[in-house]
């Protein structure tokens, strides 16, 4: 049992929770009424109205209201939000046990003990029914949740079913229900509106309790028989299924859990007892010390249930409905019902993997409690409370998703908790010792390691270490160094989620979570008022978690807030972007989208990514008060302006940030003299002296404005100021500025008219206006006061400012930094990619003008060709070569105390050069001569030098180096080709080459591409370099053996050509060989577009040289190759000229009619007929006087000798 | 056999980063409060086969005096012996005075230098009379690699054996399997890549895991993996031999040129079994083109 609130109180009789909000009425034996947030564990009203105690209470499933009946006879039908009791419905003559409403009428139903049930409309607020046939006391009567049907319980020994079918039948207007009132009472005894359709009897005491099963035709009773009994009814009877026996004491109260195949009953002996409703066994008892129980509920939507007793009530859930679960990359591994499941967050795909328990063993709180997946060994640790605490190790098999209902038979073990540390090892907590076993997957206890604290938990903290958890700590313990890497003080710790990256754990207590680095330094901590759930680490280090109604994030600084309410309660088992993956309490995976806004922006902001914050606030539209405040209080004044519409914050927010502009625009709007003030202070400040003056115009603060002019020199304006002063009579400010501006003149002149006769002539007479002295002198007569004696006077002149007018030198503010980060912004929005130019493209174009040849067709088409090929070769296949045994049974001394070394080992290499017949592999393993034999025979091959960088390269690649133990040797390894998965151990494969087919197709590519751009030479490279390496390749099937030899063929016209080509080079002085080697290159076996760009050299070569016919016949040719139009035109124009003038100026070596070869080395045609000679590997033809020599286009063989042929795979050995 | 753990073990994280190759990292943490008179002499040998193994044979040279205890001893006569060509003779000579002495020769870290300086000198059967009872951790991985130099698979895991029932998690334990794996291949190498894979989450990256895999990977044919790990591996140590012998043949295999680690590698370590064999390799090409001459 779960305990989730508690009360004390006087004694309970009445409980109802309600229906959609976590509050739960109590009614107590005082005959007080209290309503309680459960969750939040607060009192939130109570209802004191009734006299006596009050023993039924029930809440409207949709309406404001509950309904309570006591001993004062009295049902009261309430409005909790008005908190008023709405009316009384009077009618019983005795106590009432309980109150019902119905679920959709305006009923309410009603026991008493005066012997009678009664249906009563809280519309009409009059009594539609009286039921009676029950011959004692009413201990209980309830609605049946669909059916028409009442079901009572009585201390006359029975539970009767009633039938109130007619009653629904009949309108229940308040009308007709007054009408019929009336008539019911004339039939009180003998009523048809509800008949009794069965009576249940087998309790040999009174009955305290019947209820229905909320679908299945069952009844549930307790009675002071101390029995359970369960009924059935079908359309017609009733019969008594079976009895549970157990209770000790009257059985108060008993019912069908809602969701859940269990009955819970409880009693006055003072416990709560849960049966199993298919077996009638029980399952568990919770007892307590000195309160007898009286009443039971069930919430009608979760699950929980409630029990009032002696001094309180209790609201408790009988099982755990967390899902236990494991997160591993993209999946999760989850508990449900019988099964591991396996959820795949990216597809969303579900799928159920082994089964974890037989089915039909005794769950109730022993489904797997929590979870631990190792990833590479594919193996699942699941701990349960079953036998005070165990834990069952799976394997998942390979082909993981059994439908298989066939239960594993799981490695299991005892311990307080279990978890894996590294991919095979996990550790299981032995509570009573403090010590953990760390186990290895067979279950074979490896290491014993106590503990550092006294531990009643461990969560995984990184390979090899261990969250142990105490009351009121945690600590890190590292198992292999005995070391406590980190502690901290918590409140009880229940979850232990890990960061991404490992570097930051949240703790999760019931209403704490606290956030600590991996070495559990504390960085910050929450408080909540609700329970705390779940929660996850998104990607940028915010920790998204749950309680039981909100969805909240907290960042790294420990600012936290609401992302949205739930419904229920949820369990986050990732994060991913915007979207939160949770499981709900049916053990669903659900994919909830939440707006991430406001936390990345805080996120954005503390990280101090201006530039992403200004992009979220052009885009977005997170605004409010909450977020301006939030702006404000982290001091970002000016990011809070973006989002402010009202000018009045607006200018607040600018001026905090010293964005003088912007409060300037919003005071203009206002147009406040105490804004333009403010403003005017701010800009003095920042010594914007403009703005000051403008704010001090606004506000008509001539004063300040005067003073502002003096100082800033400037005079004009502060004449102004004067004669508006004039203007205005304000004598004071008139004679302040022609103080500033040093005119003495009219100082005296506003003295005058003020009245200061003798202060005018004062001033006069000292700054020597002597005209105007005397003439204030007489007008003052006798009053002429006398100067002092003795000091030289001189005029106060205001000093010019070092600036006169515009702005001072401004104060940097702030916003700096931000503007900074808006402009950087800009730019990157503002740059595109672009798409990498090809560069070879422009180059091989150049390369082909020199030559005169328009190519970019030609080009394409190539690379189509190329393209289709790139299928055909395929990946080579594995070797399978036959076990052998490649070390010598272990000599049988070993065991003797006398330690005889043994005798060494064969090395791979040998291995590889006694089993292969091909020349790459024994060049690999070493043996230079054996591989060079190999060549000669099968290739005729003799000239070894250009081979000889291939047969190091391949010996060279053929081991690996092994750093073992520090200043010992290195370990050479043999690296073997063709591994997999399933590769036996100590079975030798064949060397892996560093020479491939398909290293071989990339040179041909290229060697095409320099052919199609003219770099004859460097093509002549690759295209060698192909001829030198194939010998030295290995390819797997017979297919890619032929493929190999086509390549032979291949390269070596391509060689042939281009030799001749470059030979043709060579020879600028000589016309005639030019145009004959040119001729041959076009008979060279070439790809079609090389075959045009010779065949349009050739054409050009001989057109030149004035041998049309020749020309003509090259035309002809390329005509007949679908030319791109330009040589196509080229060569209608010679074909063109040549038929007007079909000869030939000089004779060439070349008659294109008769079929010839060509002499690898001469370069002469040997036509058909003639005899040739060839070379054994590259099959070029020679002259028979070449015999002998090394072949001069594969430079490796000699022309002519004997040769068993190409031997390039074991598939040709086989 | 489950050994059960007393109190913290002090010397944990200087001979792990020993043995991972964090060198330096060892060196410069060895400054360790609290150490029993016994833990100070193998705090001291660790720092020492550092250096050592960082290259700087006459620091431990000097710094070892006759007054330091046997096992220092030993661990000078390996600088000496690894410093100069010069001195190989006289520091065998010396070494083989030493196990003659019934009362040092038995010292487990004179017995491990014997056996690496055996195996230095390819003289496995010296090297195994003195290592093959075992004792230490150290003295059965050392075992474990002479096996395998001897392609002797067979023995190396008994060794192997013998050192997973003692501490299976013990960090010489995860490395000799891991060498071993590789020794006989197949479906083992796997494993080899886990254990380096499981260093690589636990410890600092040192360019001995990083070659770990690298090797791994090479054994099952990736090698585009094993290069982008080597390069991170000549990242943290550009001089580091290994790194450069396995790019020089990671390098063949994808096709790039090697030549320039080869070369690197040549300056820096002449005496590189790869540089040796590819010297070897030429000669013997030279000399089976004379047969067909």
């Amino acid at each position: 049992m779960l305990t989730k609130f508690e009360t004390k109180s006087n004694r309970v009789k009445g409980l109802t929770f309600h229906p959609k909000r976590p509050w739960i009425l109590a009614s107590l034996h005082s005959g007080v009424i209290q309503l309680w947030d459960y969750r939040m564990g607060t009192l939130i009203d109570r209802f004191d109205e009734h006299e006596g105690p009050v023993r039924g209470v029930h809440f409207h499933n949709s309406q404001p209201l509950f309904v309570s009946g006591g001993d004062d006879y009295k049902i009261k039908v309430w409005n909790y939000k008005t908190h008023r009791c709405l009316f009384t419905l009077l009618g019983h003559l005795d106590y009432i046990r309980t109150v019902q409403f119905h679920h959709e009428n305006p009923w309410i139903v009603s026991a008493s003990d005066d012997q009678t049930i009664r249906i009563w409309n809280w519309q009409s607020r009059t009594c539609i029914s009286v039921l009676t046939g029950h011959n004692h006391y009413v201990m209980c009567a309830s609605f049946h949740p669909k059916e028409d049907l009442v079901v009572s319980a009585s201390l006359d020994q029975t539970v009767r079913v009633w039938d109130i079918g007619s009653l629904r039948k009949k309108t229940v207007s308040p009308a007709d229900d007054l009408m019929r009132f009336t008539q019911m009472n004339s039939d009180l005894f003998g009523g048809v509106d509800a008949i009794v359709k069965y009576v249940l009897e087998g309790h040999d005491r009174g009955v305290n309790w019947a209820s229905f099963h909320p679908t299945l035709p069952l009844i549930v009773s307790g009675a002071d028989d101390r029995q359970v009994k369960l009924w059935r009814m079908n359309e017609t009877k009733a019969w008594e299924v079976d009895t549970l026996r157990g209770h000790m004491n009257n059985v108060s109260s008993v019912m069908f859990h809602a969701k859940q195949d269990i009955i819970v009953s409880n009693s006055e002996d003072k416990s709560i007892r849960v049966w199993d409703a298919t077996k009638r066994t029980g399952i568990q008892t919770f007892r307590r010390e000195h309160d007898r129980f009286w009443i039971l509920a069930v919430h009608p939507e979760i699950n929980l249930l409630a029990a009032g007793h002696d001094n309180g009530m209790i609201v408790f859930k009988l099982e755990r409905e967390r899902p236990a679960f494991a997160l591993s990359g993209d999946s999760l591994f989850y508990a449900k019902d019988r099964f591991l499941r396996y959820y795949e967050y990216s597809t969303q795909k579900d799928s159920q993997v082994i089964p974890i328990r037989r089915p039909g063993t005794p769950s109730l709180n022993q489904s797997p409690r929590t979870l631990s997946y190792s990833p590479t060994e594919n193996a699942v640790l699941i701990c349960s409370d079953l036998d005070g605490g165990s834990y069952e190790l799976y394997i998942i098999p390979k082909d993981s998703v059994g439908r298989s209902d066939v239960v594993q038979d799981a490695k299991r073990g005892t311990g307080g908790s279990a978890v894996f540390i590294a991919r095979n090892r996990f550790a299981v907590l032995e509570k009573s010792t403090s010590q953990v076993l760390v186990k290895n997957l067979k279950n074979e206890v490896v290491k014993k390691s106590s503990l550092p604290i006294p531990t009643d938990a461990i969560f995984y903290a990184g390979t090899g270490n261990l969250l142990c958890r105490s009351e009121d700590k945690v600590v890190i313990f590292d198992l292999q160094q005995r070391l406590v890497l980190g502690e901290l003080q918590t409140p009880f710790v229940r979850y232990v989620v890990w960061s991404n990256d490992m570097e930051s754990v949240a703790l999760l207590s019931k209403h704490t979570i606290i956030i600590a680095s991996k070495k559990l330094v504390l960085q910050c901590t929450l408080h909540e008022t609700i329970r705390v759930k779940s929660g996850a680490w998104d990607d940028n280090g915010v920790f998204i978690y749950t309680t039981l109604n909100h969805i909240k994030y907290c960042l790294p600084n420990g600012d936290s807030g609401i992302i949205r309410t739930l419904d229920v309660p949820i369990y986050i088992t990732k994060v991913s972007g915007n979207t939160i993956f949770c499981l709900d309490r049916d053990g669903k995976n659900r994919a909830i989208t939440i707006n991430a806004t406001e936390y990345v922006f805080k996120l954005a902001l503390l990280r101090k990514k201006y530039d992403h914050v200004m992009s979220m606030i052009r885009n977005s539209q997170l605004c409010g008060q909450a977020m301006i405040a939030y702006l404000q209080q982290k001091g970002f004044p000016e990011v809070a302006l973006h989002f402010v519409e009202d000018e009045r914050i607006r200018f607040n927010l600018a001026l905090e940030s010293g964005n003088i502009s912007v409060a300037v625009a919003s005071a203009t709007q206002i147009n406040d003299k105490d804004l333009w003030y403010r403003l005017g202070v701010e800009a003095l400040r920042q010594g914007n002296s403009g703005i000051v003056e403008f704010a001090y115009q606004q506000t008509k603060n001539f004063e300040r404005l005067s003073f502002l002019y003096l100082i800033t020199g400037n005079l004009d304006k502060l004449s102004k100021l004067m004669k508006i002063a004039e203007v205005k009579n304000n004598v004071m400010g008139q004679f302040h500025n022609a103080l500033y501006l040093g005119d003495v003149k009219e100082r005296v002149k506003i003295l005058e008219n003020a009245g200061h006769l003798p202060l005018a002539y004062i001033t006069a007479s000292v700054h020597g206006l002597n005209d105007i002295a005397e003439r204030l002198a007489t007008e003052l007569g006798d009053n002429v006061p006398s100067l002092p004696e003795g000091k030289t006077p001189s005029l106060l002149m205001p000093p010019s400012p070092v600036m006169c007018g515009g702005d001072w030198p401004l104060l940097r503010v702030m916003r700096g930094i931000f503007e900074g980060g808006l402009e950087s912004a800009g730019r990157g929005g503002a740059v595109d990619e672009e798409e990498d130019v090809e560069g070879d493209w422009g180059e091989e174009l150049d390369m082909v003008d020199v030559d005169g040849m328009e190519n970019r067709d030609i080009e394409a088409l190539l690379n189509e060709e190329e393209n289709d090929e790139e299928g055909g070769w395929g990946v080579l296949d594995d070797l399978e070569l036959p076990p052998e045994l490649d070390t010598p049974k272990a000599s049988a001394n070993a065991r003797t105390s006398v330690f005889v070394t043994p005798t060494q080992g064969m090395p791979v290499s040998q291995i590889w050069s006694q089993k292969s017949s091909l020349a790459a592999e024994q060049a690999a393993a070493g043996s230079f001569d054996t591989a060079m034999r190999l060549l000669h025979r099968q290739l005729g091959i003799k000239n070894f030098a250009p081979l000889k960088s291939m047969f190091l390269d391949l010996y060279s690649g053929s081991h690996s180096y092994l750093r073992a133990l520090s200043s010992s040797p290195v370990v050479p390894l043999a690296i073997e080709r063709g591994w997999s998965e399933s590769s036996s151990p100590n079975v030798r494969g064949p060397p892996a080459l560093v020479f491939d087919f398909s290293q071989l197709e990339e040179k041909l590519k290229s060697g095409y591409k320099a052919t199609t751009s003219g770099k004859f030479t460097e093509a002549l490279r690759l295209f060698l370099s192909i001829l030198h390496t194939i010998p030295l390749v290995v390819v797997e099937s017979r297919r890619e053996v032929d493929e190999v030899k086509e390549l032979v063929t291949l390269v070596k016209e391509y060689v042939l050509g281009l030799k001749m080509e470059l030979k043709r080079r060579e020879t600028k002085d000589d016309p005639v060989r030019q145009q004959e080697l040119a001729a041959y290159f076009t008979h060279c076996n070439l790809q079609a577009p090389h075959l045009r760009l010779a065949l349009l050299s050739a054409m050009g070569v001989c057109y030149k040289a004035k041998n049309l016919a020749t020309a003509y016949n090259f035309a002809k040719r390329l005509l007949e190759t679908n030319p791109v139009e330009s040589q196509a035109k080229m060569a209608r124009q010679v074909v063109q000229a040549a038929e007007r003038n079909m000869t030939d100026e000089t004779k060439l070596n070349y008659d294109f009619r008769n079929p010839f070869v060509i002499c690898g080395s001469t370069y002469v045609p040997i036509y058909r007929g003639q005899k040739d000679i060839s070379c054994p590997y590259c099959t070029a033809r020679f002259v028979p006087g070449q015999e002998g020599n090394i072949c001069t286009v594969c430079d490796l063989a000699v022309i002519g000798a004997d040769a068993s042929g190409l031997l390039c795979s074991p598939s040709q050995v086989r | 056999m489950a050994s059960m753990g007393s109190g913290p073990d002090h010397l944990f994280n200087l001979r792990n980063n020993f043995y991972l190759g964090a060198f330096q990292a060892a060196i410069n943490n060895s400054e360790i409060p609290n150490l029993s008179q016994e833990d100070i002499v193998e705090r001291d040998c660790l720092v020492h086969r550092s250096y050592i193994a960082l290259g700087s044979y006459q620091l431990v040279i000097n710094e070892i005096d006759e007054a330091s205890a046997t096992p220092l001893q030993a661990v000078k006569l390996l600088a000496m012996y690894l410093s100069s060509p010069e001195f190989k003779e006289s520091s065998i000579s010396s070494l083989k005075e030493w196990l003659a002495d019934p009362t040092v020769g038995n010292n487990a870290t004179i017995r491990l230098i014997a056996g690496t300086i055996f195996m230095h000198e390819e003289d496995y059967n010296e090297a195994l009379k003195h290592t093959h009872s075992g004792g230490t951790m150290d003295l059965h991985a050392l075992n474990v690699q002479i096996f395998i130099k001897m392609h002797r698979s067979d023995y190396a895991e008994k060794q192997l054996r013998v050192m997973q029932q003692v501490d299976e998690d013990h960090t010489l334990t995860q490395l000799a399997s891991a060498w071993w794996n590789l020794a006989v291949g197949g479906s083992k190498i796997q494993e080899a890549y886990l254990i380096f894979q499981d260093f690589s989450e636990k410890y600092p990256m040192t360019s001995l895991i990083l070659n770990g895999k690298a090797v791994c990977c090479m054994h099952m044919g990736n090698f585009e993996e094993a290069e982008t790990l080597l390069l991170e591996a000549l990242n943290k140590d550009a001089k580091d031999p290994e790194t450069l012998a396995n790019l020089v043949v990671c390098s063949l295999h994808v096709g790039k040129s090697s030549s320039r680690y080869l070369s690197q590698l040549k300056l820096s370590h002449p005496d590189h079994v790869l540089v040796k064999r590819a010297a070897s390799a030429e000669d013997n090409f030279e000399r089976a083109l004379q047969s067909f001459a």
